[in-house]
């Protein structure tokens, strides 16, 4: 698995800060110097707790946020900042998203045919009438649903449902990358697994990339190949989603995964959850950044941090046997 | 309750006699019955989990279902139609001129009670009150169903435009400052003494500056729904910005704009008859309810029905048409479908 190097990056993300507000002087930084590459074929997991900046890290690749420095690269070519129209259009043909409330993000006042059309008709992707309701047809069959679909409205399904309307809407784009901004945490516990499982085995049949968006870990240890914990705006560890469950070296990757529940009251009732206090408020800290403590992990740390976060590894290491 | 018994023991294929019996005995005819007879395998088909049984849902039949569903609603939403018919066909029969006083010579005309030959009674100069106020609600009506159709059709699309673009809303917001700042009967004296008085001009002020409070209120609207998930899932799907207002915005709004027109109709009415009231309105040529009140009123004392059944008729007009107008809006809400 350490083969990333060789492989294709698709999306690259370099030094990109997100900056809300007017307020010139004192801007309010969501996102601080995120910086990281996503591989052709993997599905890569933003983890962060509520309001740590991974949705708008998402949405500023898809250019409903402008980023404030830096660069996003897709493709091989730079798409923030000012970009032509042309690449522009390239862009939402080609990265599409879908959305953490399905009640939401669909128009209630348009049947299920005229949502999923709708960026057929934006770039006139269809030969005539009878070629867009085909293609429609197939991309409703493709998340499981049916024809007779087409002349309902979203109210009118389950949440469950809903949702894969939204990905039959993404995916009829025939796009290279996905950004699942949170696509499970509204739904119902009992549907959540369908829609994951509808999830690759969509990719798997398209080829497409993932950017998966989200807060809860278990589901991220399921579906991803490639973890990024974010804490408020700055991502603090990357790795292999097995390493990082493993050998996790930030604080507060720690103090995370402390958190997750184990399904078995003794383990449970002994669980210790390690409260993480921020480090960056020490004034006197030496700058930190993000290094390669592992090939393929990353950490946020400086050269202190770096020899504490070492030989925790090395004990978690020995630990398991390594 | 031997009802209830009998079925009991037709059920468990028991008779009335087995009461009270041991288990053994009775089980006999029961054992007969093979087990898979009774059970048969039911096969699992996701297709079918998939299928909605609910009956297939549309807006307008919707609005419609719930907009008949009330009998109060249809009765004055039948008698608004015949009002309006009414007063659009009646003066078209009725000899009224108001520039031709016909009985002004003749006394035994004048100041006649409501009665059957005179419905409404006569008036000061011997005309009959019930075609002075069908002409006059007749002018009301056109003046102000063409004002309240201009104001909403500019105010919609400026409106729209407007809570859409946030470059434009920074320079609106400071016209609209401008313009809500007009005194509304000074403008309508300069236009009414500038133009003249009729149906045009009269328009016109209703219009002039009306438009842009409709535009605000519709702009208000837009940005509370502008920024909602499935509008940034369509900005995602490339959507622009004119088919997002058309296909997303818009039909989000039809209720409140309903809301919104069933207030304006009577406003208008009511500003039609207060200027001509205040003799800015229509001219002495034209029938209109707000002069005729306004010339009545001296007697309100002596011959009360000459002053009271012209504002009666504006009253009801009035009511009905924001009665009809609210519930309409109420029926197209999806909220209170089904």
């Amino acid at each position: 698995m350490s083969m990333n190097n060789e492989r294709e990056v698709i999306l690259s993300v370099k030094h990109v800060d997100v900056t809300f507000g007017d307020n010139k002087k004192k801007p309010f930084k969501a996102v601080k110097d995120a910086n990281f590459d996503i591989y052709r074929g993997e599905t890569f997991a933003l983890v962060g707790e509520s309001g740590s900046g991974k949705t708008t890290l998402g949405r500023a690749i898809i250019r409903i946020n402008s980023c404030s420095a830096g660069e996003i690269i897709f493709d091989g070519e730079r798409i923030s900042g000012k970009i032509s129209r042309q690449q522009d259009r390239s862009v939402i043909r080609n990265i599409q998203m879908i959305f953490q409330d399905p009640a939401a993000s669909l128009n209630e006042r348009a049947t299920i045919e005229y949502c999923v059309s709708e960026g057929l008709y934006n770039f006139h992707l269809y030969k005539n009438e009878q070629d867009r309701i085909a293609k429609v047809d197939k991309a409703l069959e493709d998340v499981g649903l049916l024809p007779e679909h087409k002349s309902r409205y979203p109210h009118e399904f389950s949440g469950g449902q809903r949702q894969r309307v939204g990905i039959a809407r993404a995916m009829i784009m025939e796009p290279k990358f996905i950004i699942a901004d949170e696509p499970i945490s509204a739904l119902d516990v009992s549907i959540r697994a369908q829609v994951l499982n509808l999830m690759n085995k969509l990719k798997k049949e398209k080829n497409l990339t993932y950017l998966f968006i989200a807060h809860d870990l278990s589901v991220v240890r399921f579906i991803a190949d490639r973890i990024a914990v974010i804490h408020l705006g700055r991502i603090v560890e990357i790795a292999e989603s097995e390493v990082l469950f493993k050998y996790p070296v930030h604080p507060y990757t720690v103090s995370l995964l402390s958190a997750v529940p184990m399904p078995d009251p003794i383990i449970e009732k002994q669980r210790e959850p390690i409260v993480y206090t921020k480090e960056e408020d020490d004034p006197n800290a030496a700058p930190r950044e993000m290094r390669e403590i592992r090939p393929g992990h990353f950490v946020y740390a400086n050269d202190e941090d770096m020899k504490i976060y070492l030989d925790r590894l090395e004990k978690m290491e020995a630990f398991h046997g390594e | 309750m031997n009802y209830f018994k009998k079925h009991m023991f037709d059920k468990f294929s028991l008779s009335r006699d087995d009461f009270g019996k041991a288990p053994e005995e009775i089980t006999e005819e029961a054992a007969d019955i093979n087990e898979d007879e009774l059970f048969e395998f039911a096969e699992f088909d996701e297709k079918k989990s998939e299928i909605i049984a609910a009956p297939r849902y549309s807006y307008w039949k919707s609005v419609w279902k719930t907009f008949i569903s009330s009998k109060f609603t249809v009765f004055v939403a039948i008698f608004v139609i015949l009002i309006v018919l009414f007063s659009f066909i009646y003066p078209k029969f009725s000899d009224y001129d108001p520039m031709n006083a016909k009985h002004i010579n003749d006394a035994s005309h004048k100041y006649l009670r409501p009665s059957l030959e005179h419905i409404f009674g006569t008036d000061n100069i011997g005309e009959e009150v019930f075609d002075v106020v069908w002409a006059g609600a007749r002018n009301s009506l056109i003046i102000s169903l063409s004002a309240t159709a201009i104001d909403m059709i500019i105010g919609i699309i400026v409106g729209a435009i407007w809570g859409f673009s946030k470059k434009m809303d920074k320079w609106m917001i400071e016209i609209y400052n401008v313009i809500a700042n007009v005194p509304f009967l000074l403008l309508a004296m300069i236009l009414s003494y500038v133009l003249g008085a009729g149906f045009g001009p009269l328009i016109l002020t209703m219009t002039v500056t009306e438009w842009i409070f409709v535009a605000y209120f519709i702009r208000t609207q837009v940005m509370i729904i502008r920024d909602r998930e499935y509008n940034l899932a369509s900005k995602c799907l490339g959507t622009s910005s004119g088919v997002m207002i058309v296909k997303n915005i818009l039909p989000y709004m039809i209720s409140i704009i309903m809301t919104y027109i069933s207030r304006q109709v009577p406003m208008l009415i009511s500003y039609e008859v207060f200027l001509s009231y205040m003799g800015l309105g229509l001219g002495t040529q034209y029938a209109s309810l707000g002069r005729t009140i306004s010339s009545y009123k001296s007697y309100m004392m002596g011959y009360p029905h000459l002053f009271w059944i012209p504002v009666a008729v504006l009253a009801i007009i009035s009511i009905s048409l924001y009665i009809v107008g609210q519930k309409l809006a109420d029926a197209a809400d999806p909220r209170t479908h089904r």
